[in-house]
């Protein structure tokens, strides 16, 4: 179960809790949102509640509700990817992102709860790879995961997606002038 | 050269654009040219033109060419 709440690059990680379904379900049906998911069905209340319940305990994945300046703007997910492991003892894991607040869509922001998470899973969990599948259809967040390092391994021509690595090296190669810019100090 | 005219070429010399593309309505990821990668230099080439050193709040605040202009009167530089 995720318990884990960090701050990093001006933003707040949340493992979520029923109390943030509402907000979640709102921006998940939000249709520019929804193009760019796999399932791209309209989600009742009651299956977003069926959802967290079923992954509130799980150990396979975990998500957050990411908060900047003490609003929600979005949420982040890991999930393990090698088959009877926990995000905790998987060396390779899928991560997730959508910013649901419009203000912080395409702004260098969206950069902060992906930073914030990946150097989370490189220094505590066994993480030693993030995997992406991504629809060729959506080159923004192709580019977004380029910037963070990810190299395009597979793309099928069958398929609509493609497969994406990032290693830990890339990783810290690609972002460390990101994360200075993220992670100044405020004025005083 | 004004701050005005040094902001227009602190745009055109991080993004690779031209001058008359930077107007007002010009925002972060409306053109190709500027991306997060671009984002850093421009930021670089504010502060070394300005002589400031923008905080994050500015940093991620600084979403298009009028808002670097209401940025910079913080610092108090008037374009």
């Amino acid at each position: 179960m995720n318990k884990q709440t960090f701050t990093a690059y001006q933003v707040t990680l949340t493992p979520i809790a029923r109390e943030h379904q509402h907000v979640l379900r709102h921006w998940r049906n939000d249709p520019e949102i929804q193009q760019q998911m796999f399932s791209a069905n309209y989600i009742t209340e009651e299956q977003q509640l069926a959802w967290f319940d079923r992954i509130n305990d799980c150990n396979t994945q975990w998500h957050w509700i990411v908060s900047y300046k003490g609003e929600f703007i979005g949420s982040t997910n890991i999930k393990a990817i090698q088959k009877g492991q926990s995000v905790v003892e998987s060396q390779t894991l899928e991560a997730g992102l959508y910013i649901g607040d419009a203000r912080y869509k395409g702004n260098v922001l969206a950069f902060a709860p992906t930073l914030a998470m990946y150097d989370f899973c490189f220094e505590n969990l066994a993480t030693k790879e993030f995997k992406a599948l991504v629809k060729t259809t959506n080159s923004a967040a192709i580019n977004y995961n380029q910037k963070l390092g990810y190299k395009i391994k597979a793309q099928s021509p069958d398929t609509d997606v493609c497969e994406m690595i990032l290693t830990e090296q890339d990783y810290r190669l690609n972002t460390t002038v990101l994360k200075q810019l993220l992670s100044r100090a405020k004025k005083q | 050269m004004n701050n005005n005219e040094k902001l227009i070429n602190a745009f055109t010399t991080a993004l690779g654009i031209e001058a008359e593309n930077v107007t007002d309505d010009l925002t972060y990821n409306a053109i190709p040219q500027w991306d997060s990668t671009a984002h850093m230099v421009l930021i670089a080439e504010i502060e070394n033109v300005f002589d400031v050193m923008l905080d994050t709040d500015d940093i991620i605040d600084l979403s298009s060419v009028a808002q670097a202009k209401i940025i910079l009167q913080k610092y108090d530089v008037n374009t």
